[in-house]
This record gives structure tokens, sequence and C-alpha cells, in this order.
């Protein structure tokens, strides 16, 4: 199974295989990974999911997905802004769903899901 | 007091009822009795009622009534921090749904606080994931249609026998791995358990339901499947089984919470679908809309009430509870508060997406949510396909149901 590793907000580091087709909320929620709430099971109305995509991993992610997770995001957006700069890679980790190409990605959680 | 799932006893913790009984911490001031769910103003048009409490009560109040004296939430922010900080809002003892104290069961997962409450969630949760549910999308289309053909060309219909309630019992027996023949069981005992309003009623489905339930779980125990009660019957979280009263609470849990929810919420919909012909044809006018139509529909008839109990002393908007409190989250008023869905009241389908409360968020957030979006997707976009324009029958009341429930009794539509 492809791996994932989440680095939370103060640096620790979690890795994690998620199923193909799953997406990375659900495999940082069953893996027991602090740092994502993902509070209305990815249908795009929380925002509680949020991630920053590594660097090196956001031209195989991709921008957000739709209008929705657009908006959601932008909505959020004053949560996030003691993040710096990782913040311009943010994603809903709901909405990011594992492919064999994505084996190995890193994403950093913010502080912070909700005020 | 964290309480142990596999071995559960009936909670001890206090529960008042009306007036003379009133905690002395309470302040004078914020006492109520809106009569919430019961009341004749209430009954009369509920939504509306829900809305009118921005203007007619403080942003929290104690409620005094016959059945359980309560905190009231309707800001939608005081909801959010509630239903997020179960440290405070405590979900133990919190379902005042009556069991028999000499066989107690613990609905599974609404009664359990993290950490917990996690397990039993990673069990089901794939299925009732996005993806999860739309393996289901053909089957949920079909039945819709089955349905729409015995009496979509007879020009009239009684909404919730002929298709509010039997659509999502055929799909959630689908789902549980259960027999078809059973639907109309399945609808008989839910109207009985949930709004008979009569004890000898409500006891006698209870029975029948559980032996049922016992039943299916002993035979999907010796011959598992994919649905969702031999899943559970055969969930093992970190190599240790349920036991059989776990296994059993939960399953009864989604049959009491994944039911009623979705006819009341039907009715309603067509019931303002009956009355804004125009707004029929906006939604078959913009097909591509559809998610942000339902999303914007669950908020204008979201359903049903969240209850917790204060779990360690706590301020809220400067309002002090105490533990053992009780406190409910009036959903439908949180997702009309005015500061964050400006006139709240209009069904606006352009609307900035914004977390509305019907399924509530935080931990216990409803599981069945993707389940209900899509049904209620299918229910719209198959039924306006082929019953486009529909009106309530000339000369019928439309009455409303008391309870934690909320929805039109009965109604008759004609087309
Ligand atoms: C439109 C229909 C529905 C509405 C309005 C609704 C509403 C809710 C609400 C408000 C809660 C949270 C209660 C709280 O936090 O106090 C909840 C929880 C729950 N719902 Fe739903 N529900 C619906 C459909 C369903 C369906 C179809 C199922 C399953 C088949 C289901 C299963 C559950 C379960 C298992 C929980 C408990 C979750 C937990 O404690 O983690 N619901 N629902
Ligand atoms: S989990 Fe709610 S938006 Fe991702």
């Amino acid at each position: 199974m492809p791996k994932v590793t989440y680095i939370e907000h103060g640096g620790a580091s979690h890795e994690a295989e998620i199923a193909v087709g799953e997406n990375v909320m659900r495999g940082a929620l069953y893996n027991n990974v602090p740092g994502i709430a993902g509070e209305c099971g990815g249908a795009l109305s929380c925002a509680t999911c949020r991630c920053f995509v590594d660097d090196a991993w956001v031209a195989r992610v991709g921008g957000p997905a739709t209008h929705e997770e657009r908006e959601l995001l932008e909505a959020a957006a004053s949560l996030d802004t003691d993040e710096g700069p990782a913040r311009r890679n943010v994603r809903l980790s709901c909405q990011i769903s594992m492919t064999d190409d994505l084996d190995g990605l890193v994403v950093r959680l913010p502080a912070k899901q909700y005020a | 007091m964290t309480i142990d799932p596999a071995h559960p006893v009936p909670p001890v913790l206090p529960r008042y009822a009306g007036p003379n009984q009133i905690p002395p911490h309470i302040p004078k001031g914020l006492i109520r009795s809106i009569g919430l769910t019961t009341g004749a103003e209430f009954l009369a048009s509920p939504h509306d009622f829900m809305a009118k409490l921005h203007e007619k009560q403080p942003p929290i109040f104690y409620d005094v009534n016959d059945f359980c004296n309560a905190w009231q939430i309707i800001k939608h922010e005081d909801a959010l921090f509630a239903l997020r900080h179960p440290e405070y809002f405590s979900n133990e003892g919190a379902t005042p749904f009556p069991r028999d104290p000499d066989d107690y069961f613990y609905f599974i997962p609404i009664e359990i606080d993290p950490p917990q409450h996690r397990k039993y969630r990673n069990i089901v949760d794939p299925l009732f994931s996005p993806q999860g549910v739309l393996r289901l999308e053909g089957l949920i289309r079909q039945r819709a249609r089955d349905l729409l053909d015995q009496f979509a060309g007879t020009g009239e219909c009684e909404f919730t026998t002929a298709f509010g309630r039997p659509l999502p019992v055929s799909v959630f027996l689908d789902i549980m791995g259960l027999p078809q023949d059973m639907r109309d069981t399945f609808v008989q005992w839910a109207v009985d358990l949930l709004h008979s309003q009569d004890r000898e009623t409500m006891g006698k489905a209870m029975r029948l339901i559980s032996a049922y339930i016992k039943q299916a779980i002993a035979e999907k125990r010796a011959k598992p499947d994919d649905g969702v009660v031999s899943r559970i019957a055969h969930a093992a979280p970190d190599g240790i089984p349920l036991s059989d009263k776990e296994v059993f609470g939960f399953v009864i849990f989604l049959f009491i919470g994944g039911l009623d929810t979705v006819f009341a919420t039907l009715n309603n919909i067509w019931l303002w679908l009956a009355q804004n012909p125009e707004r029929c044809q906006e939604i078959i006018n913009r097909p591509q809309d559809i998610n942000a139509i339902v999303e914007e529909l669950l908020r204008r008839w979201s359903v049903t009430f969240s209850g917790r109990v204060v779990a360690k002393d706590v301020e809220l908007r400067g309002v002090k509870m105490k533990a053992g409190d009780r406190v409910t989250s009036i959903l439908p008023a949180c997702n009309f508060d005015p500061e964050v869905f400006p006139d709240p009241l209009k069904v606006d389908f352009d609307r900035p997406r914004k977390t509305i409360l019907a399924f509530t968020v935080g931990v216990h957030s409803c599981m069945g949510g993707h389940l209900a979006r899509l049904e209620v997707k299918i229910a719209l976009q198959e039924w306006l396909s082929r019953i486009p324009q529909f009106a309530v029958k000339p000369g019928r009341k439309i009455e409303y149901r008391p309870g934690g429930v909320v929805g039109p009794k009965y109604l008759p539509l004609v087309w």
C-alpha cells in the first residue's frame, strides 16, 4: 500500500499506509494520527482536514479540486495565518485520493483545525 | 466517569423535569418554557418558530419542560464549541431513549466519548464514506424508480407512505445486508417506535425490533457477508471482538438514527417543493449544482437536536454551566443564525459554503451523512424527472408531529 508521512505542527512525524482510493484525511483517522479532525467525513463542509502539501509533491497532488474546496479553504484561511510559507500549498486532505503515484507523499498539519 | 462499553450499566445522572426541579445555580433571568417540539406555536410551523428564537430569546437559555430541563444553544458558534469539546460536553448518558435497566445497552457510537468512540466509527466508516456510498448509487436510483413506477401515473399519492418512508428503508436494508421483504415491517416498526407516543406500542415495537436484530446478528455471525450488520458482528478492533451488547447497541442505533431522520427530511423538503413550483423548475434547470442544492435544503430543513451532559463546569458566552447540567443544541436554530446565514429562511442555492449543522460537527457528526445526502439527491432527481410540478392536495391541512425529529405527519400530494 502507498505510504503517507504526516508531520504535525510541532514536528512529530507519522507514517501511515493508505489503501489506493482512500483519502488522506481517512488515512490519518484510521491510523490515529493527531492533527486532522475530518469532522464532516469528507462532505466538503467543515475544512477541519486541512494539510499543507510538501513542495516536492505539489505538482503531483495538484491544487484544490473543486470550487467548493477553494471556498472552504478561503473561509478557513484566517486559522492558518501563523503557518508561514507552507500555507500556499494548502489542501483539504479529504479531497486527496491515494494512488500508487502518491506513494511517499509528505503533508504537514496545521497547529489547529478550528478556532 | 469513563464507561466500559462492553459492560453497560444504566447512567446515574440526575434528570430534572418541570418547574420544581430547577438547580439553584440557574440564573432566574435565563429560565424559559418555550414549548420546543410540543407547544402549539412550535407545531404550527416548527422551522419558523426555531428561526424566531434568535429574536425572542437570549442566545443561551434554560428551558424548563415536563421531559428534561436543559440549557438550549441556538448560536452557530456556540454549537460548534459544544460539539467540538467533548471534555466539557459529554455524550455519556445524553441520549434520553428509554431502555430496560435489567438488560441495559449503550447506543453505539453516539453514547461513547473519545477516545473509545473512534474504534467503533472505524469499523463502518469506510462503507459510509462518500466513495463507499457511491457504490450504492445505481441501486438507490433503481429503488426510487421502482417506487415512482407504482404511482407517478396516478396523479396523486400520500408522499410519506408511497415514497418518503419506503425509499430510505429499502436503501437501509440493502446497506445493512437485510432482506427487502422486511421493508414494510421495518417501516411499521420505525413508526411505532418513534412516532406512536404510546408507551405500550413503543415497548412492543422495541421488543420486536430487538428480537429481529439479535437473530440477524446470529445469522451473520454464522454466515458473513459484506453488509453492515455482518461487518459489525465480526469486528475485532485491536484483536478484541465486540461483545454481544456492543454489536446489538451499534446495530439498533443505526435503525433509530438512520430512518426517521431521513423520512422527516424528505417530508419537509417535498412540502416546500409542493408550495414552490418555481423552485422545482430551478432545481431541474441546474443539474450541475445538485450538490449545493442538497446542502442548502439540508440547512433549511434540518430536523433534529443534539444532546450533551456537562462533564465539568464551563462558561459559554458568559453563562456558567455546571457538571451534570444537560445541554441541547437546537440544530435548526443554529442553521438559522443570521450572523452566519444572512436572511436565514431564504432557500438560496448560491450561498457561500459554510459548515451546516444538520448532521452536527465534531467526533459524533452523523455517520450516515453521505448516505443521507445521496438519498436526498437521487430522490430529487428521479422524482422531478417524472413529476416536475406538484401541489399539496387541496383542502388538506399539514400537521406536524411532536417530538425530537421534526416533520409533517402526512403529505398528500397531487399533480
Ligand atoms: C437526513 C438524515 C439524517 C440526519 C438529519 C441525521 C442527523 C444526525 C445528527 C444531528 C447526528 C449527531 C448527533 C449528535 O452529535 O448529538 C447524527 C449522528 C449519527 N447518525 Fe445521523 N442523520 C441522518 C441520517 C443518518 C443515516 C442514514 C444513518 C445511518 C444509516 C445515520 C447514522 C448516524 C449515526 C451512527 C450517528 C452517530 C455518530 C457518532 O456518534 O459518531 N444517520 N445524525
Ligand atoms: S473532512 Fe470536512 S471538508 Fe474534509
